[in-house]
């Protein structure tokens, strides 16, 4: 297709897309509230920069999820590598944390209430629980999957347990852990919104809601396309060319 | 091997659990002990409030699923017929999907007001937008000699759509679904939070607010429960059933 | 790995630049919105009261920001009234770039 073609398409698709919701603004019989044009999100956005507020909820949002990005890299693969190094320890394992990553943070969110209050540790803990889990598991399964012979191999030539982790097991096991940490913050992030909705004072998710109080609905439609726009930056620019990279060198294990 | 020890991790667990708890290390009220909670979800099961809650649960994601998955699927499949249209609508809906589930809460809220219609409707558009964009590229990516083939042979562009191109996207569709449900039944709790006063995650938490671990950890035994059963019994075989016969094509 | 450099590398260097110039810039700006006879005060007074304009109507989130930086008594207009707000405190004050003037109350 003709690089022409494909600009015409981008351009008629999204004057259609924005002409229409216009339209829709301009002509629906609801309050005004309802249906901010686009230009209302556009002149929101000039504001809250203006107010100073977007930039700081955007860095607090942001200061969380990386955070708990950190820790899951720092304690949440090696805890699954070492889970994955012993079968009978995998074996054990393998069912808690399938049922532990399969109930998100948000889900105990109330108990950390009950713990913490409406605090920042709760949102803090709430969001840290769903990255590690996903993390733990894959890094787990990760080492797992490591094909024995290797690990033989290098034991025949007499290397220490060391070097076969850092020769054999770590590579072997990163494409799992990238995918782990892709799922873990892709979960995470969206039980970040969820928990700043619930317990927050800050941050994207507490302004969108806070936004709805007010009526204040370009606001919130603001805040959704910095959502998914924030989102889609992390995984584009950070995720996605961590698991192709180590998948396209290391991939030992195919998904 | 792997079925007998599936349980036995879970065995452990709840004994060291009861043993935390006899043991006075933490007050009860937060973490009570499990005698404490099977009393209290016998309780609830019997007046009647768990049943209700886990019915307005699971009827809000059937509706997010029948209302979503058609709509989406036939969505998929259209766009992707138009060759011009497909590589622009992609990211498009790869953006909405992004942005999908709880972050919708608010603007529902707004259109919708509090209840069951703005729940549902988190469940709907997680749903429609994964479901839509997997639809979207498993049709895309089934390639053309298939296509082409069908045609050389006779075949009608109706023959083409059916038989070749839906089953080719079937494992990226069901892979969709399978994930958008496990997407979705997060948000619903989330949304059931705030925004409504029947469904499970209501009971929770109000069982918050009340300062009721007991009815807590009920709500989220109940809840890892029912999409693990979900999971294991319908999606992972539904999965594996459309997979093993059309896996021409799979996409994570 | 090589691929890296391109895309990911790019998009952190570029990020870190942006933010140390960010920081430069507001550390430049702070002392000009300062009133005279406030910064003449400010090395000699543990606690001072002040009277911060914003170039809007505060909002709540304002409000509950200043709160941290001492106690919050009174608004009018586009100015917030802060009483017992420490040295630093006026610096960090200044440092934010949504604020126009701090000027000094007895």
């Amino acid at each position: 297709m003709l690089r022409r073609e494909v600009v015409l398409t981008w351009i008629v698709v999204l004057a259609g897309f924005f002409g229409v919701w216009s339209l829709m603004a301009a002509t629906l019989p609801v309050p005004a509230y309802f249906l901010p044009p686009p230009t209302a999100v556009v002149e929101a956005f000039g504001e809250l920069v203006r107010k100073g507020i977007l930039p700081t909820y955007v860095a607090e949002s942001l200061r969380r999820i990386l955070t708990a990005a950190m820790l899951g890299l720092v304690a949440g693969v090696p805890v699954g590598i070492l889970l994955g190094m012993s079968r009978r320890v995998a074996d054990f394992f393998y069912p808690l944390l399938n049922f532990f990553q399969s109930v998100s943070g948000i889900a105990w969110l109330p108990l950390f209430l009950v713990w913490f209050g409406f605090s920042e540790r709760t949102i803090l803990v709430a969001v840290n629980y769903t990255l590690l889990f996903p993390v733990i598991f894959n890094a787990m399964l990760g080492v797992r999957s490591v094909p024995p012979l290797y690990v033989n191999a290098l034991r025949t030539l007499g290397a220490s347990r060391w070097r076969i982790v850092r020769d054999v097991v770590l590579p072997g096991a990163l494409p799992s852990i990238a995918t782990g940490m892709r799922l873990g913050l892709a979960y995470g992030w969206r039980a970040l919104i969820a928990a700043e909705m619930l317990v927050g004072a800050n941050g994207l998710g507490f302004m969108i809601f806070n936004a709805q109080s007010f009526h204040l609905t370009s606001r919130i439609m603001l805040g959704m396309g910095l959502i998914g726009a924030l989102w889609l930056v992390l995984d584009y620019f950070l995720l996605r060319p961590l698991e192709e990279a180590t998948i396209a060198r290391w991939g030992l294990v195919q998904r | 091997m792997r079925r007998v020890s599936g349980a036995l991790p879970f065995a452990v667990l709840i004994a060291v659990w009861w043993l935390v708890t006899r043991l006075g290390f933490v007050p009860p009220i937060f973490l009570p002990p499990p005698g404490d909670v099977v009393r209290v979800a016998l309780e609830l099961a019997s007046d009647g409030s768990l049943w209700i809650n886990i019915a307005a649960s699971l009827g809000r994601v059937l509706l997010g699923i029948v209302a979503g998955v058609p709509l989406a699927v036939g969505l998929g499949v259209v766009v992707a017929l138009n060759r011009r249209l497909a590589p622009v609508v992609e990211p498009i809906v790869g953006f909405f999907n992004a942005l999908s589930g709880i972050a919708w809460l608010p603007l529902a809220i707004t259109w919708f007001g509090l209840g069951w219609t703005s729940v549902t409707f988190i469940m709907f558009n997680t749903i429609f937008f994964l479901v839509f964009f997997n639809t979207l590229v498993g049709v895309r990516a089934v390639p053309r000699i298939f296509e082409q083939a069908v045609l050389t042979m006779g075949g009608s562009r109706r023959h083409v759509i059916f038989q070749v191109l839906i089953p080719g996207a079937l494992p990226s569709v069901v892979t969709g679904i399978r994930m958008s449900i496990g997407f979705g039944w997060r948000a619903l709790i989330a949304a059931e939070m705030i925004a409504t006063s029947t469904g499970l995650g209501f009971l929770i938490y109000n069982g918050a607010n009340f300062l009721q671990s007991d009815t807590i950890l009920v709500g989220i035994l109940v809840i890892g429960a029912l999409w693990l059963l979900t999971d294991r019994l319908v999606l992972r075989p539904l999965e594996r059933r459309t997979i093993e016969r059309w896996g021409l094509v799979s996409i994570s | 790995m090589r691929y890296l450099r391109h895309r990911t590398a790019a998009f952190l260097v570029a990020a870190i630049l942006a933010w140390a110039g960010w920081e430069l810039y507001i550390r430049m700006a702070a002392p000009g919105r300062l009133d005279p006879d406030l910064a003449r005060v400010l090395g000699r007074e543990p606690f001072v009261n002040v009277a911060v304009t914003l170039g809007f109507a505060p909002e709540d989130f304002h409000i509950r920001l200043f709160q941290t930086y001492g106690i919050v008594s009174g608004v009018q207009g586009m100015t917030v009234k802060l009483q017992r707000v420490p040295a630093d405190g006026v610096a960090r004050l200044a440092r934010l770039y949504w604020v126009r003037r701090i000027t000094r109350e007895p």
